[in-house]
């Protein structure tokens, strides 16, 4: 899967460069590609407040949907708690439910 | 049981501050009548609701951070429900290690308040309240000025 991904991507970049070069570039991506973290590891944050809008912002993207794990990298307990915090958020109109 | 419950509730942003203050101050003695400590009781301020609440676009966070026994909570929840001041509320039960460190910054946050109202009893805000305003005020004159200028 991964792979057929990549060799996509670099064949929209290389275009017709033949089927050597596009797959380097893929790779090559790959590599610069950034570690993806747990914030919430990191600041060695206790618990996530449901009150601090700010840090629940990060989490909420444009369609007011809670970002997946997979996206932003948080570990499952912090992406539990997160979860948490924004469902009470949004319980008391601190956060959306829904955006368009 | 004790545990340490922290109520969020929303008020209607119409209504004056004295009806405010007496319908939260009733709520409070709710609180403290049945045995609840406070730990906190702030007023979060206006604020701007993510969705319309009973067609309400704004309203008055308020907050409590207490100590009691289950029934309070319960006690508080009914009459939240009853008040037509109140268009939203929720109680949550913090978890024993949370509510420490819930309490330590509850009362580190008061101490802040506490301070810079001093400062501004001690003069500040009256300052704060005159000085941006004579700025405008000469910033507007050097625009004007500068337009005379280019005018020339």
């Amino acid at each position: 899967m991964g792979r057929m991904r990549d060799e996509g991507g670099g064949g929209d970049r290389g275009g017709p460069r033949g089927a050597q070069g596009p797959r380097t570039g893929g790779r090559r991506r790959f590599l610069f590609r950034r570690r993806k973290y747990c914030k919430f590891c990191e600041d060695k944050a206790r618990w996530i407040d449901y009150k601090d809008v700010r840090t629940l912002q990060n989490y909420i993207p444009e369609r007011a949907k809670i970002l997946p794990r997979r996206i932003s990298g948080t570990c499952a307990t912090h992406q539990r708690q997160l979860m948490q915090a924004i469902k009470r958020a949004r319980t008391i109109a601190l956060v959306p439910f829904t955006s368009d | 049981m004790v545990r340490t419950y922290e109520t969020v509730f929303i008020t209607q942003p119409t209504l004056t501050e004295e009806d405010e203050r007496v319908a939260i101050d009733a709520l409070a003695e709710i609180v403290s009548s049945h045995g609840g400590v406070f730990t906190a009781n702030d007023r979060m301020g206006r604020r701007r609701l993510a969705y319309p609440i009973q067609k309400f676009e704004d309203g008055v966070y308020t907050r409590f951070l207490y100590d009691s026994e289950p029934a309070v909570p319960k006690e508080l929840d009914r009459r939240l429900r009853i008040s037509d001041k109140v268009i939203r509320h929720m109680t949550v039960c913090l978890e024993p290690d949370w509510a420490v460190a819930a309490k330590e910054q509850a009362v580190r946050d008061a101490q802040i308040r506490a301070e810079t109202e001093a400062a501004r009893a001690a003069g500040l805000l009256p300052e704060e309240g005159a000085e941006p305003a004579e700025g405008r005020r000469t910033e507007g004159r050097e625009d004007d000025e500068a337009e005379y200028e280019e005018r020339d």
